[in-house]
């Protein structure tokens, strides 16, 4: 189990951090802590996570599962500040 | 106000070229089923929501466009569940349209009231609720572009009753066409490096080629550089069968070349495909001796099975044009070719005839496709005939062979044949189906006699529940624990079935019989025609690679194992 803290820039939109959870539950990441904070732009919100990930499971996989969802706008892996930016 | 919820639905989906929608109506959905009444979209009344869904899928994949299915809340909606969980993991564009309780009654266990996007946020690309009618045209036109664009899939937009039932003004959708992602000139460089420089490469090709509309670059790709081609499940087509430089299908079911030439490669060139595990077998075993490039449009593909040297972000058909600029020669494959020619001269696919006398369902499928030839579809369920239909059906050409791949989704057959034929009218399509899958599904049978969609259906009634009783035969010591159905003892009689159904019934149960049989239900133009292929129990799929073990096992027959035996 290796553990990586991730920051996440969310679309306000409903069902975007059900989307998030469900992913993590489907993908078999153990999600140790979380927070989520309007950001600085309005329609935005920042989800903070702790995750834990089974053996032969990368993080850089994660990120890129967490930017095929449409509502996700930017993935930061604050482990090894490895950013995915996926644009406005 | 011009119009309502419902008849900006209608419009929107009009103004993004919806020309058919599969559904069903109910209380929650019936506001928008008055406007599609006066609307130029066909719509095709299926007889069970999970049929729509398939029909979707059928649709698209016949046609390169979105497939629509509609349903009423509840019941209705969770039975597309099976359907969008299919045509996310097989990458199909289709959108999803419910129907919801009315605003103020969500979260109350309203009557046919079932949370939607929460049951399927695992199995959609995207889903809307939408709370303004304002939006339903942005929505619609949002849900087009993001289940057909990048990798595709399926796309729900859940639409509370009293939404539809509002006044609102249409706003013609602003239709976008993303762009596609920019290559890596790198990437492309170091590929190309890694090609020229390989003894042993290998095209691996995934559904990915077929999503993208890349059959032609494919060919030219291959064709300038004499590289061998696999094609799994989801490509069957994508490159011809006919073809010099064509191996077969890879993985558990596929053919000895196919399967060696991963196994030998030196160099695996995988486009739109995921190292799946009925490609791979037990993944540390795969390919051991083989760099990777892997392109995909999906960045996530890319090493999530297995490490790829070089990856590549892109459409499959700007990566094989991108290669085919920068490959200016042929690399000498000879002794390559060599090996993977004797393979094909020793291990080509084949079958036995069963010793009980009884009609093998191998034969069967061969003569279809005979007949029937490269310009038909064949869809398929899953279990046996569906590899044979894999194996044995010739394909020349992209979107010819319509399955359910990665789901594994019993049932599929007809009700995508259904939606394949209303997407390609012209083209003659055969359901190779099983008695088992055939009995999930059939009722669609009388949707297609009632719309005039005359499908061929063909089931392989092998009496059982073949793919499970063939592992039963292999694993469990002969022990049939629950997979004899009945059916040839006629629990249903499908000829009688089929004419309860409105189609034309037909029986065959004997190798003089199967042209004459094939024949005369490919002369039916009026209505559906299915044929009771009544074949024997034991027959078997082989090659076969038994899960759990590595490709370098795979029995071309039982027993045999050409690659684990060679001496290298």
């Amino acid at each position: 189990m290796t553990r990586h803290s991730l920051s996440l820039l969310l679309r306000n939109e409903p069902g975007a951090l059900a989307r998030i959870v469900v992913l993590f539950s489907s993908r078999g990441v153990e999600v140790e802590s979380l927070s989520l904070a309007p950001a600085e732009r309005g329609d935005l919100s920042r989800l903070d996570v702790v995750v834990g990930l089974q053996q032969g499971r990368t993080v850089v996989q994660l990120i890129k599962q967490l930017g095929r969802v449409v509502d996700v706008k930017n993935v930061v892996d604050g482990t090894h500040d490895e950013a995915l930016e996926l644009g406005a | 106000m011009d119009t309502t919820g419902a008849g900006a639905l209608i419009k929107a989906l009009e103004d993004v070229g919806c020309e058919v929608i599969f559904g069903m109506p109910g209380g929650a959905i019936l506001p928008a089923y008055d406007p599609l009444f006066d609307s130029k979209i066909r719509h095709v009344l299926v007889r069970h929501e999970q049929g729509a869904g398939h029909a979707a899928q059928g649709y698209a994949q016949a046609t390169g466009r979105v497939g629509v299915c509609m349903a009423t809340s509840g019941p209705g909606a969770t039975n597309l569940v099976t359907p969008l969980a299919d045509a996310y993991m097989d990458s199909v564009p289709i959108v999803a349209i419910t129907g919801q309780v009315a605003r103020s009654m969500i979260g109350t266990d309203a009557f046919q009231e079932a949370d939607i996007r929460s049951i399927t946020l695992p199995i959609t690309k995207h889903s809307f609720q939408v709370h303004d009618p304002a939006d339903i045209p942005r929505v619609i036109a949002e849900a087009f572009t993001l289940a057909s664009s990048g990798r595709p899939g399926p796309v729900l937009v859940d639409l509370p009753k009293d939404v539809l039932a509002t006044a609102t003004t249409y706003t013609p959708p602003k239709i976008t066409t993303p762009s596609r992602p920019v290559l890596s000139p790198v990437q492309i460089r170091n590929a190309a490096q890694l090609i020229g420089s390989s003894k042993r490469p290998v095209f691996y090709v995934g559904g990915g080629v077929i999503r993208s509309g890349a059959a032609q670059e494919l060919r030219k790709l291959a064709e300038k550089t004499g590289i061998p081609v696999v094609t799994t499940l989801m490509a069957r087509g994508a490159f011809p069968d006919s073809h010099p430089l064509h191996l077969g299908m890879p993985g558990m079911h596929g053919t000895v070349p196919a399967v060696a030439a991963l196994q030998r490669a030196d160099l695996l060139i995988a486009l739109g495909t995921r190292f799946d595990d009925r490609v791979t077998g037990l993944l540390p075993e795969f390919a051991p001796h083989a760099a990777v490039i892997h392109a995909d449009i999906d960045p996530a593909e890319i090493s999530k099975n297995r490490k790829a040297d070089v990856g590549i972000v892109g459409d499959c058909r700007d990566v094989m044009a991108a290669l085919s600029a920068v490959i200016t020669r042929k690399t000498d494959l000879t002794d390559w070719w060599n090996y993977l020619g004797g393979l094909l001269t020793t291990y080509p696919l084949g079958y036995d005839w069963p010793a009980d006398g009884m009609l093998a369902p191998q034969y069967v499928i061969e003569r279809i496709s005979k007949l029937a030839g490269p310009e038909a579809i064949y869809t398929a369920g899953v279990g046996q005939h569906q590899m044979w239909a894999a194996q044995y059906v010739k394909y020349e050409r992209p979107g010819s062979f319509i399955n359910s791949g990665g789901a594994g989704t019993m049932g599929f057959a007809v009700p995508a044949a259904m939606g394949a034929q209303a997407g390609a009218p012209d083209r003659t399509v055969w359901a190779i189906d099983g008695d088992g899958c055939f009995q999930m599904t059939n009722q669609e049978l009388a949707t297609c006699a009632a719309e005039g969609i005359p499908i061929k259906v063909a089931i392989i009634n092998n009496g059982n529940l073949g793919m499970v009783r063939q592992w039963q035969t292999l694993f469990y010591e002969g022990r049939y624990s629950n997979t004899r159905l009945g059916t040839h003892q006629r629990h249903p009689d499908f000829v009688k079935l089929a004419d309860a159904l409105g189609c034309v019934g037909l029986r065959c149960e004997s190798q003089s019989e199967v042209d004459g049989v094939v024949l005369e239900a490919m002369a039916v133009h009026d209505r559906p025609v299915v044929v009771d292929f009544v074949v024997g129990q034991d027959a078997q799929v082989w090659p076969m690679v038994a899960a759990g073990t590595g490709n370098d096992e795979i029995m071309a027959a039982r027993g045999i194992r050409p690659l684990f035996d060679e001496v290298e």
